[in-house]
């Protein structure tokens, strides 16, 4: 039989854990105590639904502790409430950011759970954003019961500060699928009505008959043009303004000419009406714009989620040694804030007491942590490791180090290679090219046959303009676009595709990126023969999960020695300690107890105080990191490494990769420099890396490509995020990126031969205004299903 | 034939019910997640459950 799993979490069960709960009348093996509790609660909530329909396993539950207990507790404090609640009468609206939400199955054991407190009044999860929608009755619930009790099923929750622009999207993107509903609905009723007439055509019909079926279209048609296909007018009024013609110009001239002459037609009861060619036409239109929206949507929705960078609250301590937690926001120069293992650091400031090891990755991108005693600085959005820190805040708000970046990030926005906007110009002479044509036109049919003059020029406008050329990119875009995120890779920016067909240079970060920016045992020395390799390895695993350091995580996949050490300590800046039958035990650094042991591993395993193991560790490189260095290299790209690391671990690196240079020890400007350089130099670059150090370069970078595991910033800040973290996807995303290039070329080709097959037929007028919409329907069927191409690459 | 002057602007009414139930949907946020709306025919909402927790609480 296969390894005994967790019924919970779906993880190996240890060895010598021996728990269970009863599920249906059968017990069920659980991995940990944490598991345990959740499942139990599961149970007995009558939601044993979860673990018949979810289609994800639950991540491994971890309990809370009585630190974060506190932390959860002071959300009810109202000064801090402000900076994430909103008021609807006399109930309260939270946005949770809910982490593990892994499937359906989650989303409604959340919502039922939440939904049996009295005074919650409506919950709605949102599986793809990973956000909850709490609003509720706040002298019934307390936040923090409804924040405790998710933890209680295995979720970590912290409230959301949601960004003006996201919350506008939203509401985008609901107006969006109303007005298509609209459309769509509208259009199947008028399309009706027009089959009847043209059978009527062939056939006869009576003339009140033919004359009712017109009031009846023009009042179904009313509201797509009013309402769907608003936008389009208010687009080309907004352009125009701004003295630029866009596509929005013939598309709302061809709408709203022929829904007015349309309408003139139905009131005079004289010549034709074309109102489901309308209809169709503004469907077609919203519908292409809509997929284009949604795949932003969603891309901007992905990165913006997850843990804020600056925690909410901050422990200040006074002149009594009293903690009070307050919002990090009303932090003032000179307080002083303690900080405690495993939390994230509020403000800037000087250590006035205690030690500790920081994570500073998010601002460095090397996840080696850095250690700080008195007098040294920390900064804010860094993570504090393993001991208790007392900081006076020196910085605060807009003069803290992770602003500043953020601004050098934004300054350096604005100098942006542009490519993209080539398209737009070519699109702006086209559209005027188009409504010279369209006016030269009308005038010479006003000389020739005044009567027909306006529907020639509707079916010239309607027969050339917008749809297949329109769609010939968009649609290619929106199939590559969709293949790249099936396989892990998010596109941000429109303008991707296009410069990842141009590319002459890339530039990596290293650790996090061409390595996984974690250790493994790399090697092992066994200095006492009087223990097993696996024994050792054992120990120092049970040992180093009491541990938050990142050496520890090295042991992390290894089974733990079964008795388990007892007493186990954490001594701050040296290692791990505890009892093991009858022996005292220790792991961590090499010089804990004689200053002579001259080892260099990371780790050494003491047994009563005497070296027994010495653990070599070393950052992995990243699979496939090879892989991807040999298919640029193929494709002429010339690949560099800018890593922060000064250590001569990345030249290393860079030789084992065979990368073309190598530049170590620099800072984020430096960084932005050389890439300015290169700039210079007449490439076009792109910039892979994953730490908040990569953001000003990201920004100043052609193509700018994020790792998923990086920093949220880095993520928010490029222009493609690779989900699954994997290199390869980067050799994919420029294989497609050259196919859609291609496809994008026969697209373009295929519906300008047709509009210039069709334009002179049209300007003689002998084309009516149905037959241009059927040609413009054919062309853009062709257009369309040559893009799905795209979709099976 | 004349009774299609009574038939279509029922079947126009009908139209709107549907455009108003389409627009609830969109305000009820039925669209923003489809995934979850698509699974949650499958769970069952046992009401009693449901009271029993609330006098719990």
């Amino acid at each position: 039989m296969s390894m005994p799993s967790c019924f919970h979490c779906l993880e190996p069960i240890p060895k010598g854990f021996n728990e269970s709960v009863v599920v249906n009348n059968k017990p069920e093996p659980m991995c940990c105590i944490g598991c345990k509790a959740v499942a139990e609660t599961i149970i007995a909530q009558g939601m044993s639904d979860y673990y018949k329909f979810r289609t994800e396993s639950a991540g491994k539950v971890q309990q809370l502790v009585p630190e974060q207990l506190a932390l959860i507790q002071s959300y009810d404090n109202e000064s801090i409430q402000q900076e994430f609640i909103s008021h609807q009468g006399n109930d309260k609206e939270v946005l949770l950011s809910v982490e593990g939400i892994s499937c359906a199955a989650c989303a409604w054991l959340i919502e039922k759970q939440l939904l049996a407190h009295s005074g919650v009044k409506r919950v709605d999860v949102n599986t793809s954003t990973h956000r909850a929608m709490i609003v509720w009755d706040d002298t019934q619930a307390k936040l923090s019961t409804l924040i405790t009790s998710l933890a209680e099923i295995g979720y970590k929750s912290y409230p959301f500060q949601a960004d003006n622009e996201a919350a506008q999207k939203h509401v985008q993107a609901k107006s969006f699928v109303r007005r298509l509903g609209v459309a769509g609905l509208m259009t199947m009723q008028v399309m009706m009505f027009a089959f009847a007439m043209y059978f009527g055509m062939f056939s006869g019909m009576e003339d009140n008959f033919e004359q009712y079926f017109r009031w009846i279209s023009l009042t179904l048609a009313t509201p797509v043009i009013f309402y769907s296909a608003l936008p389009f007018l208010s687009n080309a009024i907004t352009g125009l303004k701004a003295k630029q013609l866009n596509m929005d110009v013939p598309v709302s001239l061809a709408i709203f000419g022929a829904y007015f002459a349309s309408g003139y037609a139905t009131f005079t009861g004289t010549g034709e009406v074309y109102f489901e060619s309308i209809c169709m036409f503004t469907f077609l239109l919203l519908l292409g714009k809509y997929l284009e929206f949604r795949a932003r949507l969603k891309a901007s929705e992905f990165t913006a989620n997850l843990q804020q960078l600056l925690p909410l609250t901050a422990r200040v301590v006074d002149g009594d040694n009293e903690e009070q937690l307050v919002s990090a926001k009303l932090l003032k120069l000179g307080d002083m804030v303690r900080v405690k293992a495993g939390e994230t650091i509020a403000a800037d400031g000087q250590v006035i007491g205690g030690r500790s090891s920081v994570d500073e990755s998010m601002m460095t991108g090397e996840h080696h942590p850095v250690n700080k005693t008195l007098g040294d600085q920390v900064h804010a959005g860094t993570v504090n490791h393993d001991g208790v820190l007392t900081l006076k805040v020196n910085k605060v708000g807009q003069n803290t180090l992770v602003n500043q970046i953020i601004r050098l990030q934004h300054s350096a926005l604005s100098q942006r290679p542009k490519i993209a906007q080539i398209t737009d110009k070519v699109a702006q002479w086209f559209v005027a090219c188009l409504l010279v044509f369209a006016s030269i036109t009308a005038l010479s049919w006003y000389q020739i046959d005044p009567e027909h003059a306006f529907w020639i020029t509707i079916a010239v406008l309607v027969a050339t303009c917008p749809c297949a050329l329109s769609l010939a990119i968009p649609t290619a875009l929106t199939c590559a676009v969709a293949n790249l995120t099936k396989r892990g890779v998010l596109i941000k920016q429109a303008h991707v595709l296009e410069t990842a067909t141009k590319l002459t240079k890339v530039g990596f970060d290293k650790t996090g990126t061409l390595t996984y920016g974690r250790f493994a045992i790399a090697k092992m020395d066994i200095l006492d023969a009087a223990y097993s390799e696996q024994e050792l390895k054992s120990l120092a695993a049970s040992l180093e999960r009491y541990s938050e350091h990142p050496i520890a995580k090295a042991f992390s996949d290894i089974t733990p020695i079964h008795p388990q050490p007892e007493q186990v300590e954490v001594h701050t800046g040296f290692g791990v300690a505890g009892i093991w039958q009858a022996h005292k035990v220790h792991i961590g650094k090499a010089n804990w107890f004689t200053q002579e042991l001259a080892l260099n591993a990371q780790a050494v395993l003491f047994i009563d105080q005497k070296p027994v193991a010495a653990f070599y560790l070393q950052d992995q490189v990243r699979d496939h990191a090879e892989a991807l260095q040999a298919e640029l290299k193929e494709q002429n790209i010339s690949r560099v490494m800018l890593t922060g690391d000064p250590s001569t671990a990345g030249k290393q690196l860079a030789e084992q990769l065979e990368l073309d240079a190598y530049h170590g020890a620099l800072l984020p400007e430096d960084k932005l420099a050389i890439m300015q350089k290169w700039h210079g130099e007449g490439q076009v670059c792109a910039m892979i890396g994953d730490g908040v150090n990569d953001s000003p370069v990201f920004n100043a970078a052609h193509l700018s490509i994020a790792m998923d595991s990086g920093a949220d910033i880095s993520k928010n800040t490029a222009d493609v995020v690779l989900l699954n973290s994997d290199l390869r996807s980067v050799a994919q995303l420029i294989r497609v990126a050259k196919q859609t290039r291609r496809i994008i070329r026969q697209n373009l080709t295929l519906s300008l031969c047709y509009n210039g097959a069709i334009l002179p037929l049209a300007a003689l007028g002998w084309v009516a205004p149905w037959m241009a919409v059927i040609g413009m329907s054919a062309s853009s069927i062709i257009v369309i299903t040559n893009s799905l191409r795209l979709l099976r690459l | 034939m004349s009774i299609i002057y009574v038939l279509i602007p029922i079947a126009i009414l009908f139209v709107l019910i549907a455009i108003g139930i389409f627009f609830w949907a969109v305000r009820s946020e039925q669209f923003s997640d489809l995934e979850k709306q698509g699974h949650s025919i499958l769970f069952e909402d046992d009401k009693e459950e449901h009271d029993k927790s609330n006098e719990r609480d």
